[in-house]
């Protein structure tokens, strides 16, 4: 064993500036075995390596089988990605993402690599950010490879393509362009790939990063892409013509293009009777108005449009506001702010501490701050039904918008009351018109009018009428099945 | 001719929204007073005159445009040449800024006497023109969105109309023909400020994805117009008496008062505060017009011509200052679109006729 350790003497014939630069981690190992047979050289990067197949499928062949080139070992390794280089810039890659490199003494320069890497990963969880009660229960993890494995389990059909890149400098993050042929248009496909093979980055944590770099708009503060953790949901949007882009160590995936209304539909809604999911489609859409404008709204009447209100309503508001001491707009923007403190406590601290922030939040802030004449009663009632009412919208990243918005709304009802509310709609309005998800409009069903994509918008009618793809996804193959077919009904009695 | 690309253009559906946007704005809110003046209880039949009158300049304009291919500073180009023509395109562009600046001096001035007596007009009209520039940036398919919108959303003010119809008398309305002839013809030509801005058709008929298709969504939008027109005059004849619907200057708005919901009472100023949705397509179809045609006729960018719009019209709007100074501007514009609409394009379109037709012979 103690010749094992000579590196000195003998290096293996890699480029010598590969070597110097890899021995200086210390978790490189580069050893020499005389005792073999043929004697070898073999070096690895020790912590993504799996032990276990260097012990059980490398070394024994190594050691005792008759090898008289390089080349042999192909032969000799089973089931393993058996790759023979002499390229450095190869082997370097190689050594990185996980491949143990052999050498034999006497040798000309080639070395075979031998893919042997092992990754943590966590195995397959059910969806936590977009649960569903009924439906499938699994979600994706941060290995591209099971997250693909989900996909293709879904889709057994040849049509479905991968393409993958590797983005970043650093973290050479690899990231896969999913997207079934014969169905999406290619020019999607075409600008996705190059728009990601555009990005100049040095590292990519999540495909959140990958999102934010190819939006057509970086300055919105509205998500123009569609994240999803739910195979099935990609798998279903894949159906229906869009591109998915997945990237190792995310659980994300990126849908793309999408629209305003696709982020208020959950996926929960295509589980469940059309009636019910239409109404829980029209309820979230009512209450994410409801949540953007209430204060706003409350502010305005109170500070000039008191005869807007009917008189017994008057009232109550008024005993309900007695006790206040502030302007209408600082007790809404306090209690937007509380509101807003303790969401954000309580998604950063720990599952068992957050249960803390309920008691803080419900008792102390909420009646305290009642009794202490801070705020009225009404105006805790409406903050708290309108964080309710954004705690409905499906998709995180839109949550987060709607909670930023509601702010401009409410120092433009201080300014001008209605007409100031009605000025920042129409900004938020020339907004949405000009925002576009990978150049198809954001505002589609509504604007353009396609009346066609309305039957999945804001209500969805059942499968029997979904017979073509949305149009504005210009999908090749537009029919999903044979509508006329399906129509043909049978007479009374027959 | 250049060519628009297609993905700049709007589908001829939405010249409908267009034209109709771009003809509602502050004069539905007042426009009964005006008439009534003259045509007193008939004034309704003076409504469907203009209506009628619109539709033929309408159809002129789809006549002189079709030919050309282009928008009307090609057609004054081809016709008077360099100089007469940039000229004729300078006043059309002027016209079209002075109608921003009434427009949205008129919206002020009713928030001004309706909500805020001290509300100041200049940060308003800074937001509005940022808004507007905001929007014209994004091309005219923005623009497009805004007037699709500015309809569509504020359509649920058309179902308050059954409110004030509860206190209104039929009888109002007979005898039919109780004017002259003159007092109505008088009553079609005080139409002139509420009807116009359907001429912007001129600058953006070449954003018309198959520009002769449209001509019927343009028709179309003109009848929902007079249409429109036609029930705020009817309800305000039969709401108001004979003494008061000549005296009330927003009869519109003061029929708002009279509804009741158990939630919202004095709902004008849910009406006015909604009425900037209906206007804001005004002034952006005036700006966006005004930039495109100077970009034609001096070919600067347009994104740079704006920078001098804009602020122009911010300045203009926030001087005027007093009711006489508003109600000047309004008549002059009034009588100025008089006369560009239904004296000067209907001899526009003889003139390129005669011409076209020497150019054949040659």
């Amino acid at each position: 064993m103690a010749n094992w350790f000579k590196k000195e003497d003998k290096k293996p014939r890699l480029t010598e500036e590969i070597y110097q630069t890899f021995r200086k981690s210390e978790d490189f190992i580069c050893q020499f075995n005389k005792q073999a047979i043929r004697p070898y050289w073999i070096c690895y990067q020790r912590n993504i390596i799996d032990t276990k197949t260097i012990n059980e499928q490398i070394l024994p062949y190594l050691l005792y089988a008759k090898v008289y080139s390089i080349r042999d070992l192909k032969a000799i390794i089973p089931n393993k990605e058996i790759v023979i280089s002499k390229n450095p810039r190869e082997i370097e890659d190689k050594i990185l993402q996980g491949s143990i490199m052999i050498q034999f003494h006497k040798s000309d320069g080639y070395c075979a690599l031998v893919d042997a890497v092992k990754f943590e990963k966590r195995s397959v969880n059910s969806p936590e950010v977009e649960f569903s009660v009924t439906g499938p229960k699994e979600a994706f993890v941060e290995s591209l490879d099971t997250n693909l494995n989900l996909i293709r389990k879904r889709l057994p059909v040849p049509e479905l393509r991968v393409k993958e890149l590797t983005v970043g400098k650093l973290s050479k993050t690899k990231v896969a362009v999913v997207y079934i042929e014969d169905i999406v248009e290619k020019e999607n496909v075409q600008t996705v790939l190059q728009r990601i093979s555009d990005i100049d980055f040095d590292q990519i944590s999540d495909s959140s990063y990958i999102s934010q770099m190819i939006v057509d708009n970086t300055n919105s503060p509205f998500p123009q892409m569609l994240e999803t953790e739910r195979p099935d949901r990609v798998a279903s949007v894949l159906v229906e013509g869009k591109v998915v882009v997945l990237s190792e160590g995310s659980p994300q995936a990126i849908i793309t293009p999408t629209t305003l209304v696709e982020f208020f539909s959950s996926f929960e809604d295509y589980f469940l009777n059309w009636y019910i999911a239409s109404f829980v489609r029209l309820l979230r859409l009512f209450s994410v108005i409801f949540s953007i404008l209430i204060t706003p709204i409350y502010v305005a009447v109170l500070t000039y449009h008191h005869e807007l209100i009917p008189r017994d309503l008057l009232a109550t508001l008024v005993i309900s506001r007695r006790e206040v001491p502030l302007p209408p707009i600082l007790e809404a923007l306090f209690l937007e702010i509380v509101i807003e403190l303790l969401r954000e406590a309580g998604a950063r601290l720990p599952a068992k501490v957050g249960q803390t922030i309920g008691i803080v939040g419900g008792i102390v802030i909420g009646t305290a701050s009642v009794e202490a004449g801070l705020t009225s009663n009404v105006l805790l009632i409406m903050v708290a039904l309108a964080a309710l009412a954004s705690f409905t919208t499906p998709v995180y990243t839109m949550g987060n918008t709607i909670r930023i918005i509601r702010f401009p709304f409410l120092i433009f009802s201080q300014l001008w009351g209605l007409i100031g509310i009605v000025l920042c709609f129409c900004f938020l309005l020339a907004h949405l018109i000009r925002l576009t998800s990978l150049g198809r409009p954001f505002l589609e069903p509504i604007y353009p009018l396609r009346v066609g994509d309305l039957k999945d918008a804001f209500i969805r009618l059942p499968y029997s009428q979904l017979a073509k793809r949305p149009g504005y996804l210009r999908p090749e193959d537009k029919k999903r099945f044979n509508q006329k077919k399906a129509e043909t009904k049978k007479d009374i009695d027959e | 001719m250049e060519r628009i690309k297609e993905s700049f253009l709007v589908s001829p559906i939405f010249v409908f929204f267009l034209i109709h946007s771009m003809q509602v704005g502050v004069g539905m809110l007042g426009f009964q007073r005006i008439i009534a003046k003259s045509a007193g209880y008939d004034s309704w039949i003076s409504v469907i005159l203009a209506g009628v009158a619109v539709h033929i300049i309408v159809w002129i304009i789809y006549k002189i445009l079709d030919y050309s291919g282009g928008d009307v500073v090609d057609v004054h180009k081809e016709i008077f040449g360099k100089w007469i023509g940039g000229l004729l395109s300078l006043l059309f562009i002027l016209y079209l800024m002075a109608l921003a600046v009434t427009v949205l001096r008129s919206y002020i001035e009713v928030i001004q006497v309706w909500m805020f007596p001290e509300f100041n007009s200049w940060v308003f009209g800074f937001f509005t023109i940022v808004l507007a520039y905001y929007i014209i940036l994004g091309g005219f398919r923005t623009v497009t969105g805004i007037s699709f919108f500015s309809i569509v959303l504020p359509l649920y003010i058309l179902l308050l109309v059954f409110f004030p119809l509860d206190y209104g008398h039929v009888r109002n309305l007979l005898p039919i023909m109780n004017h002259s002839v003159t007092e109505i013809a008088r009553g079609t030509k005080d139409m002139s400020l509420s009807i116009m801005g359907f001429e912007a058709l001129l600058l953006f008929y070449p954003f018309i994805k198959n520009p002769p298709k449209s001509q019927k969504w343009a028709h179309l939008g003109v009848l929902a117009t007079t249409s429109l027109y036609l029930i705020a005059s009817v309800t305000a004849t039969m709401y108001f008496s004979a003494d008061q619907i000549d005296k009330i200057i927003w009869a519109t708005l003061t029929m708002f008062k009279s509804i009741n919901m158990p939630f919202v009472e004095r709902f004008e100023y849910v009406g006015i505060a909604s009425w900037f949705l209906v206007i804001l397509p005004n002034i952006c179809i005036a700006l966006w017009g005004a930039g495109r045609g100077i970009k034609k006729v001096f070919s600067v960018q347009q994104r740079k011509s704006l920078l001098w719009i804009l602020p122009i019209v911010l300045v203009a709007s926030s001087l005027i200052k007093s009711r006489q100074q508003i109600d000047m501007l309004s008549g002059y514009m009034a009588n100025f679109g008089l006369y560009y609409i239904f004296a000067y394009i209907p001899i526009l379109f003889i003139i390129t006729l005669v011409v076209r037709k020497m150019r054949e012979k040659k």
